[in-house]
């Protein structure tokens, strides 16, 4: 442990302020520094691990250590995990890995889930998953301690134990038992908002109080209304129990209880969709006029067809489906009818831009940002500035000054690489396959690829010329990777937007990061996109899935091309770039891609089921909508599932799907099921 | 229902990557050649109608992702083919040479019932380029591989300028023709009462 020795431990403040404490209890520290888990008021260390580590990649000599901590304060329970200060064990990870992988005070009514992993041979680790549906990578227990880290958290919150999986223990903070067993019911997100509305996750948070008065006034009334609606349908309390089954991982504890909060939670789900759609209007995006009067058509859900037509993102004629499937089923789509995604705004333009940035040129709310372009995109002449910072070349809190230093260094970086297989000389080539080959490659498909743009047009374009460049340059940086057909796709509006040769080649670095796994030559990151999107569609659209069975077509095929190259089919060039800054800001989830192609297929799904497509047609019907897709509706669609199927729909994604950056390929694919894979 | 199942004959085309499949498929049905084809992703299908003694069917030709990379996705493509026309350029003797890869990757995924008789067609493609001169796969060459694998039909074509295609898929439409007609007579007890749109065999109008 002499590597554990030669850290300061000075410079941690946690540690200097627990040896000033001399104890595990701690206050507040006079300094500000900016871990955060060293300015909370009146807190106390209740566990604390040294030697825990993280592996950002798949090589485990790769790793940071550090210190994870259970820390008690007021009436909840914070985790952290701070590197420890100096040299990595490789070179290759830097101080902005670490920041980037530091955990800094997260309360655990944040997390969802911990799964704890104990092979016989190896390091234990815990997967922590928060209630975004997102997870921190895998903590390795280089000490032991996993089990008390879990009786500790159990000492001070919920902590139930999965009922699917021993080694699941989903955590709930929540202190109203009303709250906490509403949320181990795991219902939709939806529910959940109109529940705590101060910890609300929906997309609209800053109206949420305003409106919040109000709003509660209504419930009442809606609750009345609600339960006058429900007379009409046979069995209430049936289609309830449904509801709840069908968005429930169920536990045991959750199967007990649920009965007696049926209605609650029958009403507040209703509630919380009706004050979404009530807390858009403060928000006056000019563009698209708001036909849903929130006062109006608050009951239209529960009357069967026209009548919600208007209010509704549903453009599937209501009588068909209703014809089509189970009566308790039409309950739950319709509640999912009534969030919309808010409308589209106009792209961001350099000055507002700038209020984004503070005086050395760093971003000030990474967070604010994403959420502003998640909702409009970019103006074309921004894009080579923000779309670095997106797909993370950039980091946002660095300077000006900084990027400009790090472009420099990029660049002769590039020209290195690049000369690798420039000074290939044609006899060195002729013994070179491999090299030929890939080169022969690449150079068959950047001729045909993008050339009715003009940027691409014409004989001897240079700018076809640089794709072939860099992603040679790309296929000698990832050997293994090398080149596959679609990335000439991905690399094309980078190069369009960039200009410049290195730094595309870096963005496009940046972007592979996530997408890599897509052209794995076992197909597996497709696969496993395909597969969360079968889950998605079950969750999400459960009649167009038990079509989709019943055709033997859950194999998804037929989204392939969607998914391989994010839709750069289907789109024009334009609303690819646009459709992938909103990708790319990974703001609701960093999966919206499928949610997408759930908004897609539901859009058409009349046709589909209508049409009886078997699995032929439908991959023609699907290839044919390139061009037809419209892009705004689609994304307002896919943002409004995303919002319904909350918690439920990421927990159909499994850890390290891409685009999710792979931080730990193996373990990652097996936890999904180990039980099933292994 | 079963009728038009049973008219339809499913041909899937392979090769290295920028042999001229999608060219040729695109020559063939829709009599246009352009140079500005994107590389195929996935996979996709055209149609067209072709009338055999008096009897009319359609002949889906699907048209597939040529880097081996794609191989994997073969599985939910090549099911229930009739045909598989394998293409190479005669400009590329490494796309020549792969042509007994894709034969038999085809045979693993389609899993015909009958792999020894399946019927193949072997199409070298772009003849017209650089008046021949930049040609390295002879004919000889070709027909001698074709025969050695239990004598596949062999063409030289142009999609560019559309020699040989016609001829071409017109063989071809017979061999599936003549393979669905032999797969009925292996598999008559799966006739399937249920009408589902799957089957491909039973029945015997038409």
């Amino acid at each position: 442990m002499h590597e554990f020795d030669l850290h300061d431990l000075s410079d941690d403040a946690d540690y200097a302020d627990s040896m000033q404490q001399g104890s595990t209890s701690m206050t507040r520290s006079g300094n500000s520094n900016r871990n955060s888990s060293s300015e909370q008021v009146g807190a106390e260390i209740v566990y604390l691990k040294d030697n825990v580590a993280i592996h950002p990649t798949q090589h485990a000599w790769e790793r940071i250590r550090g210190r994870l901590k259970l820390i008690k304060q007021g009436g909840s329970l914070l985790m952290t995990w701070i590197p420890y200060e100096g040299q990595s064990s490789s070179a290759r990870l830097s101080e902005k890995d670490k920041s980037l992988y530091t955990i800094r005070a997260v309360p655990f009514s944040d997390i969802r889930s911990i799964r704890r992993h104990t092979p016989t041979l190896g390091w234990q680790y815990a997967i922590v998953v928060l209630s975004s549906g997102l997870a921190f990578p895998p903590l390795y227990f280089y000490n032991g301690g996993l089990k008390e880290f879990l009786a500790t958290i159990k000492q001070h919150v919920f902590l139930v134990r999965s009922a699917e999986d021993a080694n699941i223990f989903l955590v709930n903070d929540l202190q109203d038992p009303l709250q906490r067993t509403l949320s181990s019911l795991e219902l939709p997100r939806a529910v959940s908002v109109a529940n705590s509305p101060t910890s609300s996750i929906a997309p609209s948070e800053s109206s949420f109080s305003r409106t919040d008065g109000e709003a509660l006034d209504k419930n009442s009334a809606v609750i009345q209304q609600n339960g006058r609606q429900r007379q009409k349908h046979n069995d209430p309390r049936h289609l309830s129990i449904q509801v709840l089954e069908k968005f429930s991982l169920v536990t045991r504890f959750a199967r007990e209880t649920k009965s007696q909060f049926l209605r609650e939670a029958h009403g507040d789900g209703f509630i919380s969709n009706a004050m979404k759609k009530h807390d858009k209007k403060p928000n006056n995006y000019s563009s698209v006029v708001e036909s849903n009067d929130v006062h109006k058509p608050l009951e239209d859900v529960y009357v069967p067809a026209n009548s919600s037509e208007e209010s509704s993102c549903e453009i599937h004629n209501k009588n068909e489906e209703a014809a089509m499937r189970d009566e308790s089923l039409e309950y739950d789509y319709d509640k999912l009818s009534l969030v919309w995604g808010k409308p589209r705004q106009p792209p961001l333009g350099s000055k507002e831009w700038s209020t984004f940035l503070d005086s050395e040129g760093r971003v000030i709310d990474s967070q604010a940002l994403r959420k502003r372009i998640f909702y409009g995109g970019v103006e074309k002449g921004l894009r080579k500035e923000v779309w670095r910072f997106l797909l993370g070349y950039h980091s946002y809190d660095s300077t000006c000054a900084e990027r400009e230093y790090l472009a420099s260094i990029r660049k002769s970086e590039y020209e290195t690489i690049k000369n690798q297989w420039k000074s290939i000389t044609k006899e060195q080539a002729k013994r070179f396959t491999k090299f030929r080959e890939r080169k022969a490659l690449i150079e068959k498909d950047v001729v045909r690829t993008d050339r009715s743009i003009p940027f691409y047009d014409g004989d001897d374009n240079s700018n076809v010329k640089c794709l072939r460049d860099i992603l040679l340059t790309y296929s000698f940086y990832n050997f293994d990777l090398g080149y596959c057909q679609g990335m000439s796709d991905l690399l094309s509006p980078i190069l369009y937007v960039m200009g410049d040769e290195p730094q595309s080649f870096w963005c496009f670095v940046a972007l592979m990061e996530r997408l890599g796994p897509n052209f794995n030559r076992d197909q597996n990151g497709v696969h496993s996109q395909l597969f969360a999107l079968s889950k998605l569609v079950e969750l999400l659209d459960n009649p167009l899935h038990n079509y989709f069975q019943q055709k033997d077509c859950l194999n998804y095929f037929f989204c392939f091309r969607w998914v391989l190259i994010q839709f750069k089919r289907e789109f024009d060039f334009e609303k690819t770039m646009r459709l992938w800054e909103v990708l790319w800001t990974h703001y609701l989830s960093e999966h919206l891609h499928l949610y997408v192609c759930v908004a897609i297929l539901r859009r058409h799904r009349s046709k589909i089921i209508g049409e009886e497509m078997d699995f032929d047609t439908l991959l023609k019907f699907i290839n044919e909508l390139s061009g037809h897709i419209n892009l705004d509706a689609t994304l307002r669609d896919a943002e409004a599932l995303c919002i319904c199927a909350g918690e439920n729909g990421e927990a159909c994604i499994p850890p390290g799907t891409p685009p999710s950056l792979p931080f730990e390929i193996t373990s990652m694919y097996n936890q999904q099921d180990d039980d099933d894979i292994l | 229902m079963p009728s038009r199942r049973r008219t339809l004959l499913k041909v899937i085309i392979l090769g290295d990557s920028g042999v001229g499949k999608t060219s040729l498929m695109n020559q063939y049905v829709n009599k246009k050649f352009s140079n500005q084809y994107k590389a195929t992703i996935g996979a996709d299908f055209l149609t067209k109608e072709v009338q055999f003694e008096d009897r009319l069917f359609t002949l889906q030709i699907w048209d597939t992702a040529g880097q081996e990379r794609f191989q994997s996705l073969g599985v939910a493509f090549y099911r229930g083919a009739d045909c598989c026309v394998l293409v190479y350029d005669v400009n590329s003797m490494k796309s020549f040479e792969n042509l007994n890869n894709w034969r038999e990757e085809f045979l693993i995924q389609a899993s015909p019932s009958d792999p020894e008789n399946f019927p193949f067609v072997v199409l070298g493609n772009k003849v017209d380029v650089d008046g021949g001169n930049s040609r390295v796969v002879s004919e000889k060459k070709a027909r001698a591989w074709c025969a050695s694998k239990g004598n596949i039909p062999y063409f030289e074509t142009s999609a560019k300028e559309g020699t040989n295609v016609e001829e071409a898929f017109q063989c071809i439409a017979k061999n599936a023709l003549k393979s669905g007609e032999e797969e009925e007579i292996y598999l008559p007890d799966t006739i399937d009462v249920a009408a589902s749109s799957q089957q491909r065999t039973g029945g015997c109008e038409c």
